[in-house]
């Protein structure tokens, strides 16, 4: 059918006025995969969520979804991607069902059953404006939506915002069963990344200007790990060696994280004649090997 | 793709439609009660005789009556677009961009043509009751010029809502207020009959610059 | 399309500069420029003008005598004879005519017509008065009339409906003298504010002149005989008090004349030119003379006229040279200017101009 990769982004450069946000990003996203996109605020995932749905054209560089430029696709094309924009917007002036019938008629593979399946557990009355809707009611209005629609690709603008953890769960839960069972590729970002490490296959981690790694999370976590030790008081640690992701002095307690097993940390310390003891080497979550990555700050 | 884009705008809109038809009709129906009276206290003829000899034409009350209701109407129609970017929403959809506000603008534009037609049949039905053709005819076009400001007023309060920045907007308006201007510039009856093909086509125009709004929507304008 | 979006917003934003900066400019630059009044006299023989200064009113005559206030009145005794009476000074005989107030009241008289009067929409709908009902007062009538391509119709005021009756009469009235349907001006002064009513002057299809009123319910239709080769262009039904004359009327060349009530007979004024739709005109009269300002953007020109025969007594003119250097600089810094309204008609429409302001 199309190219390996649903998504397939090249050497995208975008400023706002005159402030860079990045500079030849490229990444692709294979059929069948869930990406998390991650990074600190600022760092660019509206804007490459903007770029991806169409409604950012980048400074230059182009982005491919099923093999075609989205700011000139194919306006038919659009009926394969499900779209949720940031906040589960959509349009409250209409009740659940007004809202079924509007979007069905877009979509011929349209899947009735697998809306109200959902519609049936939020316990609102047919009739009922989405405005009257709790943000949690209204995320699952936007996923019934989507997951009626059955589009092969799914990109998910923030989808974590304003869910309490009930919610955000059940929407996690949803999704991951409907993608892996319908072999959907999701493309995703959201604030909250303890949500993501139950749901995403790879993710892509974005620092100031450009993407830091791109992985599959398990891959992330196996190698990723975080080490502590102590150092005699006083001790300053310039760091020397871009093996060690931004180390942190606290009183004398040191912590880094590294792609690294702990014996080659040892040698890598010994040989920077580190005066270190106590070493403790723990495998992380996502949100750690997040943190470990971006730095705090 | 057109029933569901109506379908959209009809669900927004319904209850504003039902208001806008009820004030216009209050407001048609008020200024004929107002002649009913001249009539019923100072007769008939003096109510042809102030309109020959004073130019007096008993609906001036109606003047910005369809520019209100064209302008809330765009506002009721395209503010719910933009909040929230639920333009990204509507642009998402698997039909041409430009084709669907264009669907959009047209279901407007119907809507206000509905409204304001049935207050041009219902001064018609009365006032060919009462007085002359000419006189009719008289009423008719100058109150022409006014509800042709109404469909002006909805095309540019839609390019104004549908523009994505604040400071471009403000030019907007700016540019709208003296568009606008220009339909309210005399208050002779009949002043604007030979004027009013330009006025009409270039109302007509309008309708590109919201694509010019939705354009720049896609391109990413923003604060 | 995107392109043509921008072009049309690029347009609407030079159409509106256009528009708006030479108003704006005008409106804080713009300064009243006002005529001085002017006015013929008899006694002196010259004109006699009152011109405003930075020392208050100054009263002169074009040989450059200066007069007092009193001095002014009598020098203008038709004009001021209210302030003559009341200070016992109108003399008792003038030029070998006998004055009283009662004369001068009804010999004097002002007319005046701007172009906006002209350039306007017009209904099309004319009430006809009883011309002579009987009644000290005129009172307006219960139907109006229009004139179609072959008949005239009345229509009844009350029902809205055609008075069939009236319709033919004044049909075959107007067609028994000669009237080809239909008609090209229809000038009247349908309004009960004045003292008597001579109901109508029309021109027809061929542009011959009609004099149509009401006499006591009947129709009165009379053919007025006008020198070949005159066009009727505008016609102004005067209905003064002396009734002496009936009407003010321009032809094609802008020729100005005088229709008299009696005789019918058209008089052609001594005045250049006349262009009721760019021209203001002001006709003040008396017993003795009459003073026609004819005023556009180029100047005023006076024609003092005796009354008697309509002869030219003395001519003069006061050219528009004021252009002040405001005005000189807006039309350099607006070589085009758009408006759209204008006080020469009641139209709106686009209007541009270039040059200087004025």
């Amino acid at each position: 059918m199309y190219m390996e990769s649903v998504i397939e982004c090249k050497n995208l450069t975008h400023y706002y006025g005159k402030r860079l946000i990045y500079e030849n990003l490229s990444f692709s996203v294979p059929q069948g995969r869930i990406l998390g996109l991650l990074g600190k605020n600022g760092t660019g995932k509206t804007t490459t969520i903007n770029i991806l749905s169409g409604y950012l054209r980048p400074r230059s560089g182009e982005c491919l979804v099923f093999g075609e430029n989205v700011q000139t696709m194919n306006p038919a094309r659009r009926r394969d991607i499900g779209l949720l924009i940031e906040g589960h917007v959509q349009y409250t002036f209409m009740n659940i069902s007004q809202i079924e019938k509007f979007y069905s008629q877009f979509y011929p593979k349209w899947n009735k059953d697998a809306y109200y399946e959902l519609m049936e557990k939020l316990k609102v009355a047919p009739g009922q404006r989405i405005s009257r809707m709790s943000c949690g009611q209204r995320s699952q209005v936007a996923l019934g939506l989507i997951l009626a629609q059955n589009p092969e690709l799914l990109v998910l603008d923030d989808f974590s915002l304003g869910l309490d953890p009930g919610y955000r769960r059940l929407f996690i839960e949803y999704l991951h069963e409907y993608a892996k069972a319908e072999n959907k590729t999701v493309f995703l970002t959201s604030h909250i990344i303890q949500d993501m490490e139950r749901l995403i296959d790879d993710c892509i981690i974005l620092d100031y200007g450009k993407i830091l790694i791109q992985q599959p999370v398990s891959t992330l976590l196996d190698n990723l790990r975080r080490f502590t030790f102590t150092v005699p008081e006083g001790y300053s640690w310039q760091i020397a060696d871009d093996k060690f992701y931004h180390p942190s002095l606290i009183r004398n307690h040191i912590e880094t994280y590294a792609f690294l097993k702990q014996e080659d940390v040892e040698q890598e310390l010994r040989e920077m004649q580190v005066p270190y003891t106590e070493l403790k080497c723990e495998n992380v979550n996502l949100e750690d090997a997040f943190i470990g990555l971006t730095g705090k700050y | 793709m057109l029933k569901p884009i109506l379908y959209k705008e009809w669900i927004k809109t319904r209850w504003y439609f039902l208001l806008a038809i009820l004030v216009s009709i209050g407001f048609t129906g008020y200024s004929l009660l107002r002649v009913n009276r001249v009539i019923g206290l100072k007769g008939m003829e003096h109510l042809w005789q102030v309109m020959l000899e004073r130019d007096v034409i008993f609906i001036d009350l109606q003047m910005y009556i369809p520019l209100i209701i064209g302008i809330l109407l765009a506002i009721v129609q395209f503010v719910p677009e933009i909040q929230q970017s639920r333009l990204k929403l509507t642009l998402h959809l698997p039909y041409p961009h430009y084709r669907i506000i264009a669907v959009m603008l047209l279901y407007g534009i119907l809507v206000l043509l509905v409204c304001f037609v049935f207050n041009f049949i219902f001064m018609s039905v009365y006032f060919i009751g009462i007085l002359a053709g000419e006189l009719v005819k008289h009423i008719l076009m100058t109150a022409l010029t006014w509800y042709i400001a109404g469909f002006t007023g909805y095309l540019l309060t839609a390019w104004i809502c549908l523009e994505p920045t604040w400071k471009r907007r403000i030019l907007n308006i700016v540019i709208a207020v003296c568009v606008l201007r220009v339909f309210f510039l005399s208050a002779v009856p009949e002043a604007y009959n030979s004027f009013l093909p330009v006025l009409i086509g270039y109302t007509s125009l309008t309708v590109l610059l919201s694509m010019l709004s939705v354009y720049r929507f896609k391109t990413g304008q923003q604060d | 399309m995107i392109r043509y979006s921008r072009l049309l917003l690029y347009f609407t934003i030079v159409v509106l500069l256009l528009w708006i900066l030479p108003w704006m400019y005008n409106f804080l630059t713009a300064r009243a420029n006002k005529t001085p009044f002017t006015l013929y006299s008899s006694v002196i023989d010259d004109y006699a003008v009152l011109q405003p200064s930075d020392k208050g009113v100054v009263r002169k005559d074009l040989g450059g005598n200066v007069y007092s206030e009193s001095e002014f009145d009598s020098i203008l005794p038709m004009f001021y004879y209210r302030q003559l009476i009341a200070d016992g000074r109108l003399p008792e005989r003038m030029k070998g005519v006998e004055l009283n107030p009662k004369v001068i009241q009804t010999e004097n008289f002002i007319f005046r017509h701007s172009p906006d009067e002209s350039n306007r929409p017009v209904i099309g709908l004319y009430p006809l008065l009883e011309s002579s009902s009987g009644r000290v007062d005129l009172v307006m009538p219960e139907d109006v009339f229009h004139i179609d391509n072959d008949c005239i119709e009345f229509i009844d005021i009350k029902s809205n409906c055609v008075d069939e009756k009236k319709s033919q009469l004044f049909t075959k009235a107007l067609q028994k003298k000669g009237f080809i349907f239909p008609a090209r001006i229809i000038a009247g002064n349908p309004t009960t504010r004045k003292d008597y009513d001579e109901g109508y002057l029309l021109t027809d299809k061929e542009n011959n002149l009609f004099h149509m009123k009401q006499v006591v319910g009947r129709s009165f239709v009379r053919k007025i005989d006008i020198p070949e080769g005159i066009v009727i262009n505008h016609i102004f039904l005067t209905e003064f008090k002396n009734r002496k004359i009936l009407a003010f009327l321009t032809d094609k060349q802008n020729r100005l004349y005088v229709l008299l009530t009696k005789s019918y007979r058209l008089i052609s004024l001594p005045v250049t030119q006349f262009d009721p739709t760019r021209q203001s005109i002001s006709v003040i009269g008396n017993l003795f003379d009459w003073t026609i300002n004819i005023s556009d953007d180029n100047g005023d020109e006076y024609y003092a006229i005796d009354a008697r025969d309509y002869g030219l007594l003395k001519r003069m003119e006061r050219p528009n040279n004021t252009v002040s250097l405001s005005e000189k600089i807006g039309g350099y810094i607006f070589p085009v200017r758009l408006t759209f309204t204008s006080l020469k008609d009641k139209w709106v429409k686009a209007r541009f101009a270039s040059g200087g302001f004025n």
